[in-house]
């Protein structure tokens, strides 16, 4: 259960931090594992997406809309759930659960018996979250430059990658260590 | 999809020139080296993490820079935000060679955990093991005040799942000891809150509350996870950490044996079997760390069952307790897999829960763990979960087809259990056609599962059905389509006098029960068939969920019509394009089990259906060419099928409409009985049916090379005609008295290829080619022991599919070669 992570995708690529490795790799192993799985599973992330839009008739929509102030939505945020062979990268089988808000995908990589429902509830969590203090949807760069924030709220919600039953008390316990303001 | 200002930053974050990126790493350097690191330091390290993120290569950092940036990771004056990215630009560049960190030193448990993820990041098994040694040494011990474990266990739950082999018996021990009571002895009073330190706050701490249910009344128990409180103390927050990493620890952990500290251990091995130690007895004995965690986890798990029945004040909490219920049901079956006294006691908790919440929809999810847990323990505790199994697969696909989600947990639990798809009388083989739905519902996320499930579903009993929904379901995905909306409608007018529960039975009602007065008619809309008594029947038969081959109804033909205006809906399209796929595997798999009466079977129905597909002509256009070549497949494995089936295949073959509209499907029929209708592969085979297969496909040719080019009629394929001359050419060679016919017919083709009206639809290149094969086929005939030489080939051939003609061409020209050595005019 430790090994979760999660990506944010957009379609130029992934743009999260991406943690472990896995064991029993060569150096140049856990290089390809970090840089190009990432770039590999955003795709078919990506695809998913697009296909899911298609079949409930909406047009995935190419641009970001600006609402940087915006309270985002998620009742309707489309996201799925497929998984990837042993091998095709990662060299497990792995599930991966996705939450596609507006022009942007997040992912959490999953070992294929972790809880998927709790890997849901992570991923609605996170989103807003990082959402809101990397300011996905604003006109800044935030996303690539603030790492340390990324990781603070990872360190939270998902840290060292493993999922955790959070009722709504401990969530909002943790939104007042993080200082974070998420409306509810 | 960045905004300008990113993108920038990206492409000078990756564009960055080695010199440029020493002399930044300098700067930065020496901004980190200053007396405070301020926000210059922050902003130059968040740039350099970019600059090493944002390229798939590997990023070159001088060595005493790497070292500085782990100095100041461990610094405890560093401010925490610089440790973070430090530590992520670690992370970032992993693994690293200059790297010399350690975790054995560090007291802080916060830092101990970031310095942790550096190093675990290495992928190396020493680091591992190293920093799980230095955990559950700080677990172990009095953390010094001011310091959480809360930090450490997330740390460890990561060391486990990449390592489990790190820890040694002794070490968990001492974990399983923790767990236990972090799990069962949580306070169950709540936490105070930080002092705001304002200047009017009370100094006064208020006397502490009790914990609360997630409905609000006060806990009547112990502390779990769906424990509301106001403020958390640190053991609660302990608590939550252990339950969240329990399953795993029980999964490596809480088996009888397990080799630690062994560099080829793996994760989560078997660990069932009848335990070594007696059930836990007595409650004043102290047991064994491995038992009392188990002991204490299934108590808690119970709990959590329990608190599952509260209706929660926050919705958002709701989730949280389905997603708690699933995780407890595993536990406890993974409990009861590492000690069977615990069998009895989950048995009846979970009969309980099962019927508790077996008609509520939202809880659907649940139902598979639940089902997991009877199908591993019903066997030991004797009892009967045929009904669990039943409802779990006749009412939950027929339901919840459209639940995402549940419709892949689903499909996996039938992968991970694939054996009980091999008893076909069994309530799981029995409802592929409810499995299907989630397939039709669901296709381009499913796919994949699917492939690895089809061949579990198939077998002598099941081909013919699966066969027929594999080529139905663009249409049940049409149909589901329909259905959904029915019971959007049904359920709009149910609502106000129904609760839940009612609802879900009512959904599930046949449509006969819900229409009242029948209308009259014909139905205008797709809605209305939907309980029409013309298309009734033939809804109920698509969305049937148990296999039922004997109620097929004459034909589905009117409500393949009736759904075409839902052909181009975007699911409907993404479900055809699986099929292709699908089809193939089918006939791979049926290949190895069909016997003569399937194949035959099969090769009538292709046949039939390939007049019977829903209308989305790229879907026909690729069912025809599966359908084409595995006709052929088909036909190999069994050639005497072309002596037996020979009415139905002179029926398909002599329809010139056949070659344009199913051409894929009509080529490979008329090689195979140009390959198969033979003496040698069946004594059977007589010169009158020779001849008649010669005169009918004979008429084809003759309609389509000479009657046509007269009228202004679409062209035929040219590999059609190539293959029927070939075939007619096959054909004579061994009923030698046509040889004149095919040869006079032949002849003619030059002039065929000549005339205006066939230039202008055929290309020049396609013309020459058949000219090309219709001369070699000539002069083969002319040496007629030769041409049946050729034409016979080996009957214990093995090879079960062929291209068409591919043993043809070299045969051929060399004929040619030998009849016309100077023939100038044809290529060879």
């Amino acid at each position: 259960m430790g090994s979760t992570r999660l990506e944010i995708l957009g379609p130029a690529g992934p743009l999260g931090p991406c943690s472990p490795a896995e064991v029993s790799l060569s150096l140049d192993e856990v290089r390809v594992l970090n840089t190009s799985v990432p770039l590999f599973s955003s795709r078919q992330v990506a695809s998913q997406c697009q296909l899911l839009q298609a079949s409930l008739g909406r047009p995935s929509s190419p641009q970001l809309p600006q609402l940087p102030d915006e309270p985002v939505s998620l009742q309707d945020a489309p996201g799925g759930v497929f998984q990837m062979p042993p091998g095709d990268p990662f060299p497990e089988r792995v599930t991966v659960v996705w939450l596609s808000v507006l022009a942007l995908a997040f992912a959490l990589v999953c070992e294929p018996q972790e809880n998927l429902s709790l890997a849901e509830i992570t991923l609605r969590r996170l989103a807003p979250r990082l959402l809101l203090s990397l300011r996905l949807v604003g006109p800044g760069a935030d996303v690539l430059l603030r790492p340390d924030a990324a990781d603070g709220l990872l360190d939270r919600l998902l840290p060292h990658g493993q999922m955790l039953f959070l009722n709504e008390r401990f969530l909002q316990a943790m939104d007042r260590e993080l200082g974070l303001k998420v409306s509810r | 999809m960045f905004t300008a200002a990113a993108e920038s930053f990206l492409r000078q974050a990756r564009e960055i020139q080695e010199e440029e990126l020493r002399r930044f790493t300098a700067r930065v350097s020496a901004l980190l080296q200053g007396p405070e690191a301020g926000p210059e330091a922050v902003d130059g390290l968040q740039r350099l993490h970019l600059s090493v993120a944002a390229t798939k290569y590997p990023r070159k950092l001088d060595g005493k820079f790497v070292e500085q940036l782990q100095t100041v990771l461990c610094s405890p004056k560093s401010p925490e935000q610089i440790q973070v990215l430090c530590a992520a630009i670690l992370r970032e560049m992993s693994p690293c060679n200059d790297l010399v960190l350690s975790c054995d030193e560090i007291q802080d448990t916060k830092l101990l955990s970031l310095v942790s993820s550096v190093l675990l990041a290495q992928g190396s098994r020493g680091e591992v093991a190293a920093v799980g040694q230095r955990v559950v040494q700080g677990l172990e011990r009095r953390l010094p005040e001011g310091q959480s474990a809360r930090f450490l266990l997330p740390v460890l739950a990561n060391v486990i799942s990449l390592s489990p082999g790190s820890l040694t018996e002794e070490q968990t021990n001492v974990v399983s000891k923790k767990l236990a009571d972090w799990l069962r002895y949580a306070s169950i009073q709540q936490g105070t809150a930080q002092p705001s330190g304002g200047f009017f706050s009370s100094p006064r701490t208020k006397q502490p509350a009790p914990i609360t249910e997630v409905d609000g009344a006060v806990a009547t128990d112990f502390f779990t996870v769906l424990s509301v409180a106001q403020h958390y103390t640190q053991d609660q927050w302990l608590n939550v950490q252990a339950f969240s990493m329990l399953r795993n620890w029980l999964l490596c952990y809480g088996g009888k044996e397990l080799d630690t500290l062994n560099p080829g251990a793996s994760a989560g091995g078997d660990s069932s079997g009848t335990p070594l130690v007696p059930a836990p007895a007595t409650p004043g004995r102290l047991l064994p760390p491995r038992e009392r965690l188990r002991d204490k986890a299934f108590e808690y798990c119970q709990r959590l069952v329990e608190q599952s029945t509260r209706r929660p004040l926050k919705k958002e909490d709701g989730d949280l307790q389905k997603a708690c219920l699933i995780e407890a049901v595993t536990i406890m079956d993974i409990i009861c897999k590492q000690d069977s006294s615990y069998v009895c006691r989950a048995v009846s908790c979970l009969k309980i829960l099962h019927s508790r919440i077996c008609g509520d929809a939202t809880y659907a999810r649940a139902l598979l763990p639940i089902a997991q847990f009877f199908l591993s323990h019903s066997k030991q505790a004797a009892v009967d979960s045929d009904a669990i199994y039943k409802h779990l697969f006749s009412d939950i696909p027929a339901l919840l087809f459209h639940n995402p989600s549940l419709a892949f947990e689903f499909v996996q639990f039938c992968k991970d259990n694939s054996q009980l798809f091999t008893d076909s009388s069994s309530i799981f083989r029995q409802s592929f056609p409810n499995l299907f739905k989630f397939l039709a519902w669901n296709s381009p996320a499913l796919i994949s599962e699917f492939v690895d499930l089809l061949p579990f579903l198939l077998d002598p009993g099941t081909a013919i059905e699966i066969f027929h929904l594999l080529l139905d379901l663009p249409c049940l995905t049409a149909a589901l389509d329909i259905q959904l909306r029915c019971d959007t409608e049904a359920s709009l007018e149910l609502l106000p006098e129904y609760g839940v529960p009612e609802l879900i039975r009512a959904a599930a009602l046949p449509a006969s029960e819900k229409a009242g007065a029948e209308p009259a008619g014909k139905p205008a809309t797709c809605l209305e068939a939907f309980h029409h008594p013309l298309y009734r029947s033939m809804f109920q038969y698509l969305l049937r969920s148990r296999a039922a081959p004997e109620d097929a109804p004459d034909s589905l033909v009117p409500l393949r019509q009736l759904l075409g205006s839902l052909a181009g809906s975007p699911r409907v399209v993404q479900c055809a394009e699986t099929v292709p796929v699908l089809l193939e595997l089918f006939f791979r798999v049926v290949a190895e089990f069909a016997d003569g009466s399937l194949i035959n079977q099969l090769v009538v129905l292709l046949l039939q259906r390939s007049d019977q597909l829903y209308e989305i002509p790229a879907f026909k256009e690729d069912v025809y060419r599966v359908l084409g070549s595995n006709l052929a497949m088909l036909c190999g494995l069994r050639p005497a099928l072309v002596v037996e089936l020979s009415t139905e295949i002179l029926e398909f073959s002599g329809a010139v409409s056949n070659i344009q509209s199913k051409e894929a499907i009509f080529t490979h029929l008329a090689w195979a009985v140009g390959e198969y209708l033979s003496v040698s592969h069946d004594k059977r085979c007589t010169v009158e049916q020779i001849t008649r297969f010669f005169e009918t496909l004979e008429a084809v040719l003759f309609e389509i090379t000479q009657l046509r080019p007269q009228a202004s009629t679409p062209s035929c394929a040219p590999r059609a005609i190539s293959v029927l001359m070939a075939t007619l050419t096959k054909l004579a060679a061994r009923s030698q008295d046509l040889i004149p016919r095919v040869s006079m017919f032949l002849s003619k083709m030059r002039t065929f290829v000549q005339s205006p009206a066939v230039t202008s639809v055929y290309c020049e290149e396609d013309l020459e080619e058949i000219l090309i094969r219709a001369t070699e086929l000539m002069n083969l005939l002319k040496m007629p022991s030769v041409a049946q030489f050729v034409f016979t080939p080996p009957v214990a051939s093995t090879r079960f599919q062929k291209e068409v003609n591919d043993s043809l061409p070299l045969a051929l020209r060399m004929v040619t070669q030998l009849l016309e050595p100077a023939a100038g005019s044809m290529p060879v």
